[in-house]
């Protein structure tokens, strides 16, 4: 089974705004895709295009090698999960399962069969006859899954769909929507505002702001090597300090920073001296040192919050000069007890994990922060 | 309620909304039609023969009407033709509740909405009677369908059942579209979509998803149209002709020219029952319940 989903220059405007700029993208067979970014940044528009409610300003849809343009919604391979799920309320929980079988001419006793097994993969054996109004947040949520797989389409498409459920059920629902996609082998395109959930569940992630991709890379990637100041900071934690370049070498860059003076970083393009960028270190790159450590990117800071996360702490300190706190993601054991609230701290990290960028980078995107 | 009227208006303000609703309800609506019924029950008498032996409760203004042929057809006509107008009605009106609640722009939605209720704004006889000028013989839309070649000699509209349906559709028009609009509005567009998605085509979607979500909004148009097109005196009387006549009529001429308030009262109380036995049927049928209606 062919399933794989083409887009090429696809674009979409409403009046003057533009909510997708051009994109070429390349979904592969079976693959399990997500498009992640803050609300608003055009990644329902996108869905509706695919699926055929939207028809783009410019550019193709291609499923399976077959150009989708004069393919109606109804007739199109896909299947949706929407964002507020759309379950019929008149309709019993089998009747939902089964409505698209009804709609292509499937006999009653065929169709039951479908759903009866769709109801036992998603783990709701018996409840054929219950009202959806009966059912629980979670259970609707499996229904929905259950409707849209009995069509057997060649792509499902997945609107935040979890987004409604609380972080339990939402970790319980992502591990089995993982399951189902390895099981199937339907292509699954998901989206989410939720980093965690795209990072966790994907082949490939397809990060977008604003209507433009800024990066499609599998997750590892995304994390270690962002491509943009946007995605650097939207993809997991990071610490930024804005500077401008003085020195450029063999891609190590020093850049220089008002009240902190030089720091080294790596950077993936060569930056000439002057240039004003933006030096990112992850929590768990900052380390906490004596006051002997190396001279080389050191901090000194104020202690102001502890953060007991479980598995971790996660502090934040204040450093003058500098407008966020900056954090620092530390084991327990590496903590010393007499480290409390207030108390200066040295801070470190190695220039193999600091990432420069040049502020222009940020393409229409602008900085994560704030956002959503 | 009582609690949250008095908390709203205060006690004295609360007690003389709540007499006045009383008032009109016992006084206004229960009294007259138990006086109607009892009039039903009783012999027309010339006054030298009240207080008489002939004076007591009888049927036989019930009898009179069931033994009528001409009347009983009428009844019965009514009937049927205020079914025919209420589905005639339900036709016309929910492609425009559905466009208006759906996929019309706020722009167009005013638009529509101000076209179909300006002409409101004219006494009903008056637009009853436009109807009268339009499809008459020589009228303009005989003129309309001769020049565009639809039909090679006028029809006689007025003659027939036609113009009394045309009529009433168009009288009650509003009746059945703003139930509707009202049904179709709260649908969820992702309803119609997520169908779409799995494959259902126009018609489907209708009849599986949109028309059961709009079944109240159906039953109640169609409770209104029916009650008033059963009801209805004026277009009957002016774009009927002889073999149109409606039950209502009948009821009229008892009373104002046979000048038997006893027989009219029996035929009316018919007409009621009538009305009454629609909206059950009609509840039983959509499957839905009086709290339903008043949303
Ligand atoms: N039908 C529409 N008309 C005008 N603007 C729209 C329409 N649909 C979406 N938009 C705009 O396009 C942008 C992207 O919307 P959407 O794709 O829903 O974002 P997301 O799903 O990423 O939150 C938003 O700014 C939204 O206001
Ligand atoms: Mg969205």
């Amino acid at each position: 089974m062919d399933s794989r989903v083409q887009l090429q220059q696809l674009s979409m405007s409403f009046g003057d705004f533009t909510a997708v700029h051009p994109l070429d993208l390349d979904i592969r067979s079976g693959e399990f895709f997500s498009f992640l970014g803050p609300s608003g940044c055009g990644k329902t528009t996108l869905l509706n295009i695919i699926s055929g409610f939207l028809t783009p300003t410019s550019g193709t849809v291609t499923i399976g090698g077959e150009p989708m343009a004069s393919v109606p919604a109804n007739k199109r391979p896909t299947s949706m999960i929407f964002q507020n799920l759309a379950l019929f309320p008149l309709m019993t929980v089998a009747e939902n399962i089964e409505f698209g079988l009804e709609v292509r001419g499937i006999s009653k006793p065929e169709r039951r069969k479908v759903s009866d097994r769709l109801l036992e993969l998603v783990d709701l054996t018996g409840s054929g006859d219950k009202r959806i109004d009966d059912l629980s947040g979670g259970q609707k949520q499996r229904v929905a899954i259950a409707r849209a797989l009995a069509v057997e389409p060649r792509v499902l498409l997945l609107d935040e769909p979890l987004s409604a459920l609380d972080l339990k059920l939402r970790q319980h629902m992502r591990s089995e929507l993982k399951e189902i996609q390895r099981r199937t082998e339907i292509t699954f395109i998901y989206i989410t505002h939720d980093q965690g959930e795209a990072l966790t569940m994907s082949d490939r992630v397809a990060v977008m702001s604003a209507g433009r991709l800024q990066q499609v890379d599998e997750p590892m990637t995304l994390y270690q090597n962002p491509a943009t100041p946007f995605v650097a900071e939207f993809v997991g934690e990071n610490n930024r300090i804005a500077g401008e370049v003085v020195g450029n070498d063999n891609g190590r860059v020093q850049i220089k920073h008002p009240s902190l003076g030089v720091l080294e970083g790596i950077s993936t393009e060569a930056m000439a001296p002057g240039t004003a960028c933006s030096l990112y270190v992850r929590p768990e790159r900052l380390r906490l040192v004596g006051e002997d450590a190396s001279p080389v990117n050191r901090l000194q800071a104020r202690l102001d919050v502890v953060n007991f996360e479980g598995a971790f702490l996660m502090l934040e300190s204040s450093i003058e000069g500098l407008s966020d706190p900056l954090k620092i993601q530390t084991e327990h054991s590496t903590m010393p007890a007499s480290l409390t609230k207030d108390h200066p701290v040295s801070l470190v990290f190695d220039p193999a994990d600091a990432l420069v960028m040049p502020e222009s980078a940020a393409e229409g995107g602008g900085h994560a922060q704030g956002l959503d | 309620m009582l609690k949250a009227l008095t908390d709203r208006f205060g006690l004295p303000v609360s007690v003389t909304i709540l007499l006045l609703l009383w008032f009109w309800l016992i006084v206004l609506v229960i009294l007259p039609q138990l006086i109607m019924i009892d009039y039903s029950f009783r012999p027309n008498l010339l006054p030298a023969q009240m207080g008489g032996p002939e004076d007591g409760y009888t049927i036989g203004n019930y009898q009179t009407l069931a033994n009528n042929d001409i009347h009983r057809t009428i009844f019965f006509k009514t009937i049927w033709s205020s079914i025919l107008v209420t589905f005639l009605t339900l036709v016309v009106c929910y492609p425009v509740a559905y466009f208006l609640a759906q996929l019309a722009s706020t722009r167009q939605a005013m638009l529509i909405a101000l076209l179909l209720v300006i002409p409101y704004w004219i006494n009903e006889i008056l637009r009853t009677f436009a109807w009268y000028l339009i499809l008459a013989f020589q009228g303009p839309l005989n003129a309309v369908l001769l020049g565009l070649g639809f039909i090679d000699r006028p029809i006689r509209f007025l003659s027939g059942d036609s113009g009394v349906l045309i009529g009433m559709v168009y009288a009650y028009l509003l009746f059945m579209v703003f139930p509707l609009y009202n049904a179709l509005e709260s649908l969820d567009p992702n309803q119609v979509r997520a169908a779409r998605n799995l494959g259902a085509g126009t018609i489907r979607t209708h009849w599986r998803i949109i028309i059961p979500h709009a079944k109240p909004g159906i039953a109640t148009g169609c409770i209104m149209t029916f009650m008033l097109a059963a009801g209805s005196y004026a277009v009957p009387a002016l774009l009927g002709s002889p073999g149109s006549r409606w039950f209502t009529q009948i009821i009229y001429n008892w009373f104002f020219e046979g000048g038997d308030w006893h027989m009219g009262a029996a035929y009316a109380f018919v007409l009621l029952i009538l009305c009454i036995g629609f909206i059950a049927l009609v509840m039983k049928v959509f499957k839905i319940g009086l709290g339903d209606i008043g949303r």
